[in-house]
């Protein structure tokens, strides 16, 4: 291999690891054939989403500073501008440059093909970073008339031309990054039309479809308003809301497919895990795919001028379709880790195979908090507010919020930020600065996280207290009444909240250091730490050396050893803990609608 | 056979599901038919529901509408006692037109919610009991008309919970609940 060559393109050592005559190398940790082209813009599109997410994170800062009344670091207009940077960086810059990482590392990494069309790649990754600067500079220019965007720049309250013209811009960045993934899964099935793809594989394809369409809503209602700005054309404010929504919500649909495919690959890596049941795994999959747009319709159950079957019908996803698929999912996933080690020889007991596993991994910790907390919080928040009357409760209170950062932080974040760590290892092939430190941020960043959206979903629900406010609970201007019974609770979700953007930090700290000064892994050494925890000694070999990653994964290739036929009745009973948990906060919300007065025709 | 990275190889939509995962299907599909079941069954059996009339009207019309109902109704120092069954509010940058609003307990009003310029969100709970509270979109050109029955007696206090321009902190509103003519 020429040197020149390699290093033609580098950027302080990050895209130098080396490769065959036709560009691949073997992932000493997968086993899987990298293409060059392949890992390199993985590499990009990872990196340049941690400079959005370290973008979001100030402005959490300056957000949870507001919010918590007592310190009131902002005036009303700036928190509104700050609060418009923060969603943007968060919800969709940092989550979807990840995604689209997720697609070429599902897609080409997995198949063992080279990334098409990398030119293509690269101009939509350029037209999505020019979509992104001028949001920014939209929302921070942001004057009368105009207003702040925040997330949804509802019409027809104004903003600034620029910011529609830059989300469209994005929008079309993204599906422009997108096309590579499609054609190397054409050419796949071109190839071998009689064989299966990988489950990781099925589920990206999934999340590139559920993508495309969520993206094309977006250039609708972006696009519409961007017309409606200029004085074009007229837009309906309710339609505008459907129509944003597709973009709104389909993009966290994105993230919810997109972060179960990586628990399935990352359970594998790093925990042992098998796939139990390829035809329910797969299933679940499908059922996404056809109902779970249809959640967009849970941001319109109390809007006027929509009938009442057409609600019940869409926020239900056709009679639960994807609540069922998520629960599917729920039940496959940890039984994939259970039964999987079990097989390794990991899983004593009810629950050996859980405290076994090897939670100093953060590739492997981040992943379970997220299925834990996500479960837990997220999910079932979700099917309680997509409640046609229940959402009279929720509706644009910050328990709302409470309700997506548990979906979208606790759940999507955490599972990337274990994909960040991930490509810092066998991509980028560096260890961590302190494995130390990288071992207790999930836990510090998911703890912390979780009491913030707990308590903010206490607050909306509990004392009403709305989203989108820099004043109501001290001090509302004008009037003598106040929220200010929430006080207590505020002074927890601000202390958490804080504790929480440590915890972010220490993460942007521990992935930028560790890109910069982390001790190179030599290529074809097996990196220690990233041993799967199914090796262990005793299924090692003779001379007392572990099994490796490899070899462990190897396993799950054995025909004569299926894994359905182990054990899963930890997660069977783990599950029915989380049932039981859904079916009482479901009661107790319902109780508290029931109290309220009569409502409705 | 069962690595997510590697094509399944043979028959793998026959392979054997384990006992508990077909169980914890089961229970998933009768969990998801519970959830459907009763919020349809709660529209029709149910004493809170979103549900209303809905009529496209601009903001001339409904302004011109608010003038009448306020003419015919009456001032008192509470704020105005509806002339009959209708409440009319609108919300505006940054005010609840039609607000204070003196009502009885224990009557049917239809509440007539609509937006003059932008978006805002209806938000409204008893100053006592800040958990009961409830919140409805209002929407530029829709006119949405949701009964509604207060029961107990009291101060309600109604906030904005949509982002609707700066100034939107501000955006408070009462609606005062008297015992009724029994």
């Amino acid at each position: 291999m020429s040197t020149s060559s390699r290093h033609r393109l580098d950027v302080l050592g990050l895209f130098d690891n080396e490769y065959d005559e036709d560009g691949y190398r073997q992932c000493s940790v997968t086993g899987l054939d990298v293409h060059r082209s392949v890992e390199n813009h993985v590499k990009l599109f990872g990196v340049t989403a941690v400079v959005w997410l370290l973008v979001g994170g100030l402005f959490a800062i300056t957000v949870v500073g507001t919010r918590w009344e007592a310190i009131g670091l902002l005036s009303a207009s700036d928190y509104y501008i700050h609060l418009s940077m923060h969603a943007w960086s968060m919800l969709l810059f940092w989550i979807v440059f990840v995604e689209v990482a997720i697609l070429y590392v599902g897609g080409p990494m997995v198949l063992g093909r080279r990334l098409p069309l990398t030119k293509l790649a690269k101009a939509g990754y350029l037209v999505m970073v020019g979509g992104v600067l001028t949001i920014y500079y939209a929302i921070w220019t942001t004057s009368a008339p105009d207003q702040a965007p925040l997330l949804t720049a509802y019409i027809p309250l104004p903003s600034s031309p620029l910011f529609y013209a830059g989300a469209l811009t994005f929008v079309v960045g993204v599906v422009i990054a997108a096309v590579p993934f499609f054609v190397t899964l054409w050419r796949e099935k071109r190839e071998k039309p009689g064989e299966t793809l990988p489950l990781v594989t099925f589920g990206a394809f999934i999340t590139g479809i559920i993508a495309v369409e969520a993206l094309l809503g977006g250039v609708v209602a972006f696009g519409g308003a961007l017309l409606w700005r200029l004085e074009i054309l007229t837009f309906d404010p309710a339609a505008y809301r459907m129509w944003f929504w597709i973009v709104g919500h389909g993009t966290q649909q994105i993230n919810l497919v997109a972060m179960i495919v990586v628990w399935y690959f990352l359970t594998h890596v790093v925990g042992g895990a098998e796939v139990v049941s390829e035809k329910v795994s797969r299933t679940a999959f499908i059922l996404y795919l056809f109902f779970i747009n249809m959640g967009a319709a849970h941001h319109l159950l109390v809007d006027p001028g929509i009938s009442t079957g057409w609600r019940i019908w869409n926020t239900s996803y056709a009679f639960y379709g994807a609540t069922l698929a998520s629960l599917i999912h729920a039940f496959a996933i940890p039984a994939g880790i259970e039964a999987g080690r079990r097989k390794r020889g990991k899983g004593g007991g009810l629950f050996g195979w859980l405290t076994s596993a090897p939670w100093q991994n953060p590739m492997f910790a981040a992943p379970v908090i997220a299925i834990i907390l996500f479960g837990f919080l997220g999910g079932i928040t979700g099917v309680l507010m997509g409640q046609l009357q229940l959402n009279m409760a929720w509706h644009n209170t910050f328990a709302t919020v409470g309700h997506f950062h548990s979906t979208v932080v606790l759940g999507t974040t955490i599972t990337f930020m274990a994909v960040v760590y991930f490509v810092i290892r066998t991509m980028f092939m560096r260890r961590f600065v302190s494995n130390r430190l990288a071992s207790l941020q999930p836990f510090l960043y998911g703890g912390a996280m979780g009491l913030t959206a707990l308590m903010m979903m206490y607050v909306g629900i509990l004392y009403g207290v709305p989203r989108r406010t820099p004043e109501v609970v001290a001090n509302i201007p004008g009037t003598d009444f106040s929220l200010s019974a929430a006080e207590p609770l505020f002074v927890v979700f601000g202390l958490a909240a804080f504790v929480a953007i440590a915890g972010g930090a220490l993460f942007v700290v521990l992935a930028v250091g560790s890109l910069l000064f982390g001790e190179r892994i030599e290529p074809g050494r097996v990196d220690d730490s990233l041993l799967a925890d199914g090796g262990d000694a005793s299924l090692g070999f003779a001379d007392g050396t572990e099994l490796t990653t490899r070899e462990s994964i190897d396993l799950s290739q054995d025909p004569d050893d299926p894994v359905h036929a182990y054990e899963m009745r930890g997660t069977f009973v783990l599950c029915l803990l989380f049932l039981a948990a859904f079916v009482i906060t479901y009661i107790l919300n319902w109780y508290l609608i029931t109290q309220l007065w009569q409502i409705g025709a | 056979m069962t690595s997510p990275l590697k094509p399944p190889e043979g028959n793998w939509w026959d392979q054997p599901v384990d006992r508990r995962e077909t169980i914890w299907l089961g229970l998933g599909v009768g969990w998801a038919l519970v959830l459907f079941g009763w919020m349809s069954a709660f529209t029709r059996v149910g004493d809170q529901n979103p549900i209303g009339e809905t009529y496209r009207v601009s903001a001339e019309e409904f302004r011109a509408k608010m003038g009448e109902y306020q003419d015919a109704g009456e001032e008192t120092d509470e704020g105005l006692v509806p002339p009959g069954d209708d409440v009319l509010i609108g919300a505006g940058q940054f005010y609840w037109d039609g607000l204070p609003v003196v009502l009885e307990a224990d009557r049917q009003y239809d509440i007539h919610l609509f937006a003059y310029d932008v978006q805002h969100g209806f938000s409204i709970r008893p100053e006592e009991t800040l958990s009961k509270q409830i919140n409805l979109q209002t929407i530029p050109g829709y006119e949405w008309v949701v009964p509604m029955t207060f029961d107990e007696p009291g101060t309600y206090r109604v906030l904005c919970n949509e982002f609707c321009g700066d100034g939107h902190e501000a955006m408070h509103g009462r609606l005062v609940v008297r015992e009724g003519e029994q």
